[in-house]
């Protein structure tokens, strides 16, 4: 069934966008992923603006997230003082993010800016999951499992403005979250990402936080750059379609529900390879789509609809 | 019932006829571009007197003004990269041009004088040709991808002319079109393109609904659009926790 998005300004199929929605969801369900990083390349290849497809995928994920975070709520597994100061600087870099993704628009260049920063982002993280994975699964076949997790004291032990996390039972700087979440805030308002795949990491290994909280504390804080990178984008750029939010909302809410809740008979690392694999080939896709000569050299576009 | 408006404008006509004058109408005035909008078409009717066997009926319909860049891709650094090269200001969006006889003796002569006094002539004078072919390139360029989006027909469908007297012509928009005021132009011509008589009648195309609701407000109410999609999203996040725990239970 053909619907026409108002802001994409698009006719595009709505059960092709539901099942997209699902499958995204899906995979998000099985690998506990956002899927931030792979709905909006997708949304791309359909043939919805880039700066659309980025601004509502935001959208999307402050739906995702915020059904997330209710649940670590629950639990307590959710550091506020962290997640706040991870929100300070989220904002800093969402408002930042939007501006630069505004002028870079102006110049009529986003289509390409963001698909550079995609290519950029999916092949470097794709190309370090497939190969970390690759040597664990050698490693575990050697069987001598020799990581160390006793923490560090690091550089940033080193820097001021020390302030007590009593959840996550850390006694750091303040500095180092609000440089992360002022990260994170661009790459949502660029990239229309949740950004988990860097943000969890860095909790993990930069900030030394305890797992236990590390999702809840991410969920909270994506949950609020999103809303904010939404309410930006609208204001700013004007290229939310709410439309296309609901519908991807609905169809990512059920996917994710099932994979959830099938169990995946494979290992971790195989998981994680398995998902090096689709990351990669988004990008590869990108990446053609930007050096294979057009069919067409030229193209009309609407300067200001009157 | 098409039969029967047609006998009565032929009736009246009849008496009120000076000769090579042409009278028309629609059958409908507004169209309403909702979410499930896939296209449409309209039937604009009349009866004409001709001078003599050698007149012709000209039926043209224009679509709201918009501006409209010409990008070309260029490759740099092994990417194709979209630059603009020329601009054409308020020039239809949508532009269809029919003609009741396509023997006509000066049919290219008018395509041109119409392509130019309709888009040629609102070629932003500050657009570099960037080779030889000039302007005639941007021209070009900018009827054929026009004609290839469906927004631009030049001579291309029929009028059906029934005893030299009554027309019909079947219209029809595809299904992206801008919405907005679409004037519909009929014009008897002589052998030489003379004008002898004419008629408009204009359609109203407009959103309505969901399409309304969120494009205006995107537009002209963006703080409140963006508050309400965060709502929307948040209200939809905690339902689908709620159901989900529920059913889970």
């Amino acid at each position: 069934m053909q619907i026409f998005l108002p802001i994409a300004d698009v006719p595009v199929d709505l059960f092709v966008l539901l099942i997209l929605g699902a499958a995204v969801g899906f995979l998000s369900g099985v690998f506990g992923i956002g899927g931030g990083f792979l709905m909006t390349p997708l949304l791309i290849f359909l043939g919805i603006p880039a700066a659309v497809a980025v601004a509502t995928e935001a959208n999307q994920i402050a739906a995702s997230s915020f059904s997330g975070v209710l649940a670590h709520l629950k639990r307590r597994a959710v550091d506020f003082k962290m997640g706040n100061i991870l929100v300070v600087g989220g904002l800093l870099g969402s408002a930042v993010g939007v501006e630069v993704f505004r002028i870079v628009k102006s110049y009529g260049q986003i289509d390409l800016f963001v698909s550079l920063c995609y290519i950029l982002f999916l092949g470097s993280i794709g190309t370090l999951m497939f190969l970390e994975s690759l040597s664990t699964i050698q490693r575990s076949r050697k069987s001598v499992n020799t990581f160390n997790h006793k923490k560090k004291h690091n550089w940033i032990h080193g820097l001021p403005f020390k302030t007590r996390f009593k959840s996550s039972n850390l006694y750091i700087s303040a500095i180092p979250p609000v440089v992360i979440g002022f990260i994170i805030g661009i790459l949502a308002s660029i990239m229309g990402v949740g950004g988990g795949f860097i943000l969890i990491p860095a909790m993990i290994y930069i900030l030394g936080m305890p797992t236990k909280v590390v999702i809840g504390t991410s969920l909270y804080q994506i949950t609020f750059i999103t809303a904010f990178t939404t309410f930006m984008h609208a204001t700013q750029n004007k290229t939310v379609d709410l439309l296309l939010a609901l519908i991807l909302i609905v169809g990512g809410v059920l996917g994710a529900q099932l994979g959830a809740r099938v169990t995946v008979k494979l290992k971790a690392e195989e998981i994680r390879i398995l998902l090096a694999i689709i990351v990669l080939l988004v990008c590869l896709k990108l990446a053609l789509d930007l050096m294979m000569t057009p069919n067409d050299l030229f193209s009309i576009t609407y300067s200001n609809e009157s | 019932m098409r039969a029967l408006i047609f006998s009565v404008i032929f009736i009246f006509s009849m008496s009120s006829f000076s000769l090579g004058a042409v009278i028309s109408d629609i059958d409908k005035t507004d169209i309403e571009l909702s979410t499930r909008f896939d296209g449409t078409s309209l039937l604009v009717f009349g009866a004409l007197s001709p001078e003599n066997d050698n007149t012709s009926l000209l039926v043209e319909v224009i679509g709201p003004s918009t501006s409209v860049d010409i990008t070309k891709k260029v490759q740099i650094w092994g990417i194709w990269v979209n630059k603009k090269i020329a601009q054409f200001q308020d020039i239809p969006s949508f532009y269809k041009i029919s003609i009741s006889n396509p023997e006509h003796p000066i049919l290219k002569e008018i395509e041109y004088q119409k392509l130019k006094s309709i888009f040629y002539d609102f070629l932003e004078t500050n657009s570099t040709p960037e080779d030889d072919n000039g302007v005639e390139q941007y021209y070009h360029e900018l009827t054929r991808l026009k004609k290839k989006l469906g927004k631009l027909s030049i001579f291309e469908e029929k009028i059906n002319i029934i005893d030299k007297k009554l027309f019909s012509y079947k219209v029809t928009l595809p299904k992206k079109i801008h919405p907005g005021k679409y004037k519909i132009k009929m014009t008897l011509i002589d052998q030489q393109g003379i004008e002898l008589s004419k008629s408009e009648q204009s359609v109203k195309v407009s959103k309505v609904g969901v399409q309304e609701f969120l494009s205006s407000n995107s537009k002209n109410n963006p703080v409140f659009y963006g508050l309400f999609s965060v709502i929307i999203a948040l209200f939809l996040g905690f339902s689908a926790a709620q159901i989900f725990r529920w059913l889970y239970r």
